[in-house]
């Protein structure tokens, strides 16, 4: 199957300073892909180049399986880092402008901004201006204004930053609508705990590279299979400085162990026993957190 | 590049823009202004007549006084008359509108000059017997002293210049008289010759005259504050764009060129929406009936009108001078982060445009001079000036045609230019660019 977006070693510098040094992804149907890293990794620069708002200095980057023409514009569609919406123009204008901008008619145009803004709670702000707005309900105006025009391939720059935990939900729900129709998200984040539960794929980019990247079943499995989870008392600290363990988070008596690829989990728990009075230990799947911290390090 | 990309922005431009209140607020306010300032000045004149009191104490002993009062009636009826009959061509100039009717009451000296000024004094101070003022009428007056004139209120200028006027005739008359010559007679040597100003038929649009050089001016200023103030639009919305960063989501949708282009003729159009209006106002109050009724222009004067082949030749110059100066706004909006750092780059457009401003005098009373022509075929002073010359008389085919070719590929010019600056600076934040760096925007692929 032909990814649905391709990036090829893409490279892109300012001056002296290396924004993204390489970063090659891919994008299946039908998957919601999260570009992951922390503040300052390359992502949103990475996401401007798949956009062409920046020409990268090197690499390639496909659409719809090849490179991008002005065409494929209306298939997409993308949330930008920084929103920005007209201010003083009502939210029912606006949306059906940006709808018009990508081609879609006007008598089309109206129900499907109205059933949307039902959906998000927005009805009755239809003819107030933007400015009006509170801030959590402009950012929901600029989310149906990237979905209006119900593209292939919507890439969303930090999607969920100001939304609280209601309206993430309910974008959540739309975004997984959008992947049993078949079509692709990219999202950024930095939230690895909303990564974890939305993401198919991921690709970890950190100092401007990819350090990690495929299916994020397949990653936890090649990365975390060295896993536990264990209920003690004693000298938890003391995990740390254990050479088999690779990770250890401890949170109320209770931590998330990660061993090193090579070490035998149950060595190490004959060793814990000597100084720990340990309740129980479990293979566990790891969290992407950890993952994520473990990628981070090595690459470092 | 997409058509129906571009009629989607210019649709929003225009929209957003004519459907606010600021927009008709300023567009009514123009005409009105002009309207009052033409307008009602000569209506409340002509409405609100004073009457005046004035005693006049004749101390020359040639009746000045009593002729003061003949010639005062005199020139009053003159001018009722004229009114009555419109457009009859005023006599030499005299006669001009009056502010008050005057009513002249003549009194011979006193035995006491003293008590007889203390008493108008007296009177004038009460206001009875409703004097308003007193002059006294020395013999001197009829060589080269002043006569004394009293009042209330001796800042009224316009009474003073009329009494002074009908004073000198009378006294003029007096004095030819007394060197044995007919008044009547040298008036009738002396009569001024009028110009009669007529245009010869096909050689300029407007009626002539007074009437035609207004009317060119007033299209002059049109046309210059319209270019200004819509070319500045451009550049307040292309910062606007920049500032929310709605630049993102509009980029990711369209190129920047449509952007730019939808945004420039939906200005554009807003601006020809105003002019249009503004034109149809000075049409409408222009017609002969309203021109009549209104009684605001001297008699005499026929009004220019707008033919056809004038309002397109202004249209089209009104586009492309849009054009010239718009594209540069929209380069410039583009490469800068703020309205601060814009405005001081923009102030280069403002040279080019307030140029013409600068010459308009000369180019008015000779529009086939060398400098005209030269002005009205260089790209960035042909939108002002060729409005101006047609406005006078129609230049030469050829020169016509020529300024159309020079400034459309200018124009062009500049929208490929501009447009090379317009599509990188758009998404540059941060850093205020040199000129430099702004050019070598230009030369990016």
């Amino acid at each position: 199957m032909t990814p649905i977006l391709e990036v090829r070693d893409v490279r892109k510098s300012y001056g002296d300073f290396v924004a993204v040094g390489g970063v090659s992804m891919s994008v299946p149907p039908g998957s919601i892909f999260g570009l992951l890293g922390p503040n300052g990794a390359g992502k949103t620069s990475t996401i401007r180049m798949i956009m062409n708002i920046t020409a990268p200095d090197s690499g390639e980057v496909l659409v719809f399986g090849h490179p991008r023409t002005g065409d494929d514009l209306r298939r997409i569609g993308y949330l930008p880092e920084e929103r920005g919406l007209y201010r003083k123009m009502t939210v029912m204008d606006q949306l059906l402008f940006l709808g018009e901008i990508r081609g879609l008619k006007r008598a089309q145009l109206v129900p499907e901004v109205e059933r949307w803004l039902a959906r998000v709670e927005l009805a009755p702000w239809a003819k107030k201006k933007i400015e009006e707005l509170s801030k959590g309900m402009q950012q929901k105006v600029q989310l149906i204004g990237t979905v209006l025009h119900k593209p292939d391939l919507l890439i969303l720059d930090e999607p969920f930053s100001g939304l609280d935990p209601l309206n993430q939900e309910l974008f959540r729900e739309l975004l997984q609508d959008y992947r049993t129709q078949g079509k692709s998200v990219v999202l950024s984040t930095h939230g690895m705990e909303l990564a974890e539960r939305m993401c198919d794929h991921i690709c970890l980019i950190s100092s401007g590279r990819a350090v990690l990247d495929g299916e994020l079943r397949d990653i936890k499995r090649r990365v975390g299979g060295n896993s536990f989870r264990l209920l003690a008392e004693g000298d938890l600290e003391r995990l740390k400085t254990m050479p088999e363990v690779e990770q250890a988070t401890i949170q109320n008596g209770e931590v998330k162990l990660m061993l090193r690829p090579d070490a035998d989990g149950a060595e190490a728990l004959r060793q814990m026993v000597g100084f720990l009075k340990v309740r129980e230990f479990r293979s566990e799947e790891p969290e992407l957190e950890q993952i994520f911290m473990k990628a981070v390090r090595d690459a470092a | 590049m997409r058509l129906d990309s571009i009629f989607v922005v210019l649709k929003r431009e225009y929209l957003s823009r004519v459907k606010n209140k600021g927009f008709w607020i300023a567009t009514l306010a123009v005409p009105l202004f002009a309207a009052a300032v033409t307008i009602l000045p000569t209506l409340l004149i002509s409405k609100s007549h004073t009457s005046q009191t004035i005693v006049v104490v004749d101390a020359t002993g040639q009746g000045v006084a009593e002729a003061l009062k003949a010639q005062m009636a005199k020139t009053a009826a003159a001018k009722s008359k004229e009114a009555a009959a419109a457009p009859v061509r005023r006599p030499s100039g005299k006669g001009e509108s009056r502010l008050a009717d005057f009513t002249i009451e003549t009194q011979t000296p006193g035995a006491d000059p003293r008590v007889q000024r203390r008493d108008l004094d007296t009177r004038v101070r009460n206001g009875k017997g409703k004097v308003d003022a007193w002059m006294w009428l020395g013999p001197g007056v009829l060589k080269d002293e002043a006569a004394e004139y009293h009042a209330r209120n001796t800042t009224n200028f316009i009474t003073q210049e009329t009494l002074r006027g009908d004073l000198s005739e009378v006294v003029r008359r007096v004095r030819l008289r007394q060197a044995g010559i007919d008044p009547a007679r040298m008036e009738e040597l002396t009569k001024r010759v009028e110009l009669d100003a007529v245009q010869v038929p096909g050689t300029g649009t407007s009626g002539g005259g007074v009437a035609g050089l207004i009317f060119a001016v007033v299209l002059f200023f049109l046309l210059y504050m319209s270019i200004l103030m819509w070319g500045q639009q451009v550049m307040t919305g292309v910062l606007e764009e920049k500032g929310t960063r709605v630049i993102e989501v509009l980029i990711s949708a369209i190129t920047p060129f449509e952007l730019m282009m939808g945004k420039l003729l939906g200005i554009c159009l807003v601006g020809m929406t105003q002019l249009a209006i503004w034109l149809g106002t000075v049409l409408v109050l222009t017609a002969p009936g309203i021109v009549a009724t209104l009684a605001f222009l001297p008699a005499g004067v026929t009004m220019p009108s707008l033919t056809i082949g004038m309002t397109l030749n202004l249209a089209f110059l009104f586009i492309l001078g849009f054009f010239a100066y718009a594209t540069f706004y929209a380069a410039i909006g583009a490469s800068f982060n703020n309205l601060q750092e814009a405005q001081q780059v923009a102030s280069i457009a403002v040279v080019f445009i307030v140029a013409p401003v600068m010459v308009l005098n000369q180019i008015i009373n000779d529009p086939s001079s060398t400098m005209a022509v030269a002005m009205s075929l260089f790209p960035l002073f042909t939108p002002l000036v060729m409005p101006l010359r047609i406005a006078i008389e129609m230049p030469p085919a050829w020169q016509l045609a020529l300024a159309y070719v020079l400034t459309l590929s200018f124009v062009i010019g500049m929208i490929w230019v501009c447009a090379r600056i317009y599509r990188v600076g758009i998404l540059m934040y941060g850093k205020k660019p040199t000129l430099q760096e702004i050019w070598k925007w230009t030369r990016y692929a």
